[in-house]
């Protein structure tokens, strides 16, 4: 053990006092490990957003055919008929305005809904900031999502403008679901005279079922019971919902983690490449080093730790900086009213780091085994 | 003569070179008594390093006995034979070798990272190597910071810290003024005879060869009349 942590300081050693070499490796592969952050933190807000699990008990109610909010029109009343089918557990009418119905790294999105009925029908959220009964009390009280308000550095007593619509912070609210923390909740006959949309038309309906199980055959009662009105439904669960209206995103995200596996690739290139030039560099130290006794285990383990240290220093900071750089800025990915926070998790980066580590790891054992092959002597003679 | 350090019976170095096989060493019967301090001579090609390098186990013979206090090392694997060098030898390079980037002290330390001992006892043996070549006072220098003289008892050193009873020399004083030589040579006498530690020293010069015990001559793989 003792020698094992003995090669370890050695490695340190050679990496500590050759600061240049050593940091434009970390450099590179924190450069490559910052992409890889930022790519795996939008497959995983993804991931959080679209993947269904047995806890998802929430239905969207739009308007057939329809697909941006703006046009997405259904008549308020249809809640009362809604709460009537059987495993509906609760529903909540819902007007949604955005500044921009395309793709967009910085959605405004309002959701006006019954003050008396945001509490019952979202248990779960939590105002951290200013108070519900502020927001109640305001005609013009907005609760924002605490991503939202990150991003746009707002407080409680603070009055913000977008998409036309002019607003008062009452308070900063935290939930688990994602879509939740990067909205702003408004009062509902507000945002419809604010919207210009006129009282009694809401863009959808938020519809909590008693179980997971309930879902499919909830949604289809929903839109039989509307199917020959004059404003038919298509019902959806509300991850389904998200992956449909925000198709285009979904694409562009997928496609990143080419990005991901291409950083990835550099980093294993950069890490192998530095070590195999210091291997070069220390063909003869290395025979030395053989010569004194040292196996061929002890040389590769040098080798294989300073690959390891170097994939882990470069790691941490990449993955570090992504995570800092993207929690200060607090991107939100928006299509069609759908909107995805791309924040990182623990998870990301601690997947970040242990990858680095692997990798710088993988990378070295080519060049490890290029420093033991050779024989001692024509090492010492070359 | 004292009880044999080192015994070669026929041995034979041969190595394959593009279609042509070269043998550096053919046959050579050796004995060196323990505590000798051996010089060897003779011209470029000779096999004078070939020697030293099946001496130390960082080569092979390819035929006869080679014993080290009575131990085939010949017949030792590769694993065994690492583990021999690192107990038995101490290898001094003519261009000493050290690792640039590691102070005097971290350089001697080098062969005793992998014993199991305590940090405490590893720093003892250092400075008292270090004592011993009287670098006392450059335990902290890196090799850039030291003379070539300075350098190669820092070598030597390292070579004596795991307290080998071989030491292999590969021309020590070549790269050395007149007065470094002398020291090392001093040096080098003085654990052959103090120390009672046997060496094997390679050098061009009759003048270094002359501070040996005796003096070999190799010419074509052969040893010639003393």
């Amino acid at each position: 053990m003792s020698a094992i942590l003995n090669l370890l300081r050695l490695s340190w050693v050679q990496l500590t006092r050759h600061k240049v070499r050593s940091l434009l490796t970390i450099l590179g592969v924190a450069a490559g490990m910052f992409l890889f952050t930022a790519v795996e933190t939008l497959q995983r807000a993804l991931a959080k957003a679209t993947e269904e699990t047995a806890a998802d008990t929430t239905l969207v109610v739009y308007r057939q055919n329809r697909f941006c909010p703006s046009a997405s029109k259904l008549p308020e009343h249809y809640v009362d008929e809604i709460r009537r089918i059987p495993g509906v557990r609760e529903v909540i009418p819902v007007q949604i305005v955005v500044n921009n119905c395309g793709a967009s790294l910085d959605v405004i999105t309002f959701r006006g809904v019954p003050d008396e009925q945001l509490e019952k029908f979202a248990p779960e959220i939590q105002v951290t900031q200013g108070s519900m009964q502020d927001w109640k009390s305001r005609g013009d009280g907005a609760l924002l999502g605490e991503v939202f308000a990150q991003r746009r550095g707002l407080k409680p007593g603070d009055r913000f403008d977008g998409a036309g619509v002019t607003v008062t912070v009452a308070g900063i609210i935290s939930s688990p679901f994602p879509q939740d923390n990067n909205v702003a909740y408004v009062k509902l006959p507000f945002l419809q005279r604010a919207s210009k949309v006129g009282l009694g038309t809401v863009t959808q309906f938020n519809v909590r079922v008693n179980s997971s199980k309930d879902l499919t055959t909830v949604a289809k009662a929903i839109d039989e019971r509307f199917h020959s009105d004059a404003s038919p439904t298509d019902t959806r669960p509300e991850k389904a919902f998200f992956a449909e209206s925000a198709a285009q995103l979904i694409q562009i995200i997928g496609f990143t983690r080419w990005l991901g596996i291409g950083a990835v690739l550099a980093v294993a290139a950069l890490v192998a490449n530095a070590l195999l030039l210091v291997v070069r560099g220390r063909v003869k130290e290395n025979a030395v080093l053989r010569t004194l006794g040292y196996p061929g285990r002890a040389i590769a383990c040098l080798v294989v730790s300073e690959g390891g240290m170097l994939g882990l220093a470069g790691g941490a900071a990449g993955v570090g900086l992504a995570a800092a750089f993207l929690r200060w800025r607090s991107f939100t990915m928006g299509n069609e009213g759908q909107t995805l926070a791309i924040q990182p998790d623990l998870m990301v980066v601690l997947s970040g780091i242990a990858a680095a580590l692997l990798l710088g790891i993988a990378a070295s054992l080519w060049p490890a085994f290029q420093a033991i092959r050779q024989p001692i002597v024509k090492n010492l003679r070359n | 003569m004292n009880a044999p350090m080192i015994e070669c019976r026929g041995v034979s170095k041969s190595y394959r070179k593009g279609s042509t096989v070269v043998t550096p060493l053919e046959k050579l019967d050796l004995l060196v008594a323990k505590g000798e301090f051996l010089a060897l001579m003779g011209p470029s090609g000779s096999g004078k390093t070939t020697l030293l390098n099946l001496l130390s186990g960082i080569d092979s013979p390819t035929e006869g006995q080679l014993l080290i206090e009575g131990r085939d090392i010949a017949k030792l694997s590769r694993r065994e034979l690492t583990k021999w060098r690192a107990r038995h030898v101490g290898y001094i390079f003519q261009l000493y070798h050290l690792v640039p980037v590691l102070s005097a002290f971290e350089n001697v330390e080098l062969p005793l990272l992998l014993d199991p001992m305590s940090k405490k006892e590893r720093r003892q043996r250092v400075e008292a190597a270090l004592g011993l070549v009287g670098l006392g006072d450059r335990m902290h220098h890196t090799p850039s910071e030291l003379s070539g003289g300075q350098e190669q008892r820092v070598a030597i050193a390292r070579a004596l810290v795991a307290n080998p009873s071989l030491l292999v020399a590969d021309e020590p004083t070549g790269d050395l003024d007149r007065e470094s030589a002398t020291r090392i040579l001093d040096l080098l006498r003085q654990l052959s005879r103090d120390h009672g530690k046997t060496i094997v020293m390679v050098t061009h010069d009759p003048r270094a060869a002359e501070a040996a015990d005796r003096t070999l001559h190799l010419e074509k793989g052969q040893l010639l009349l003393s």
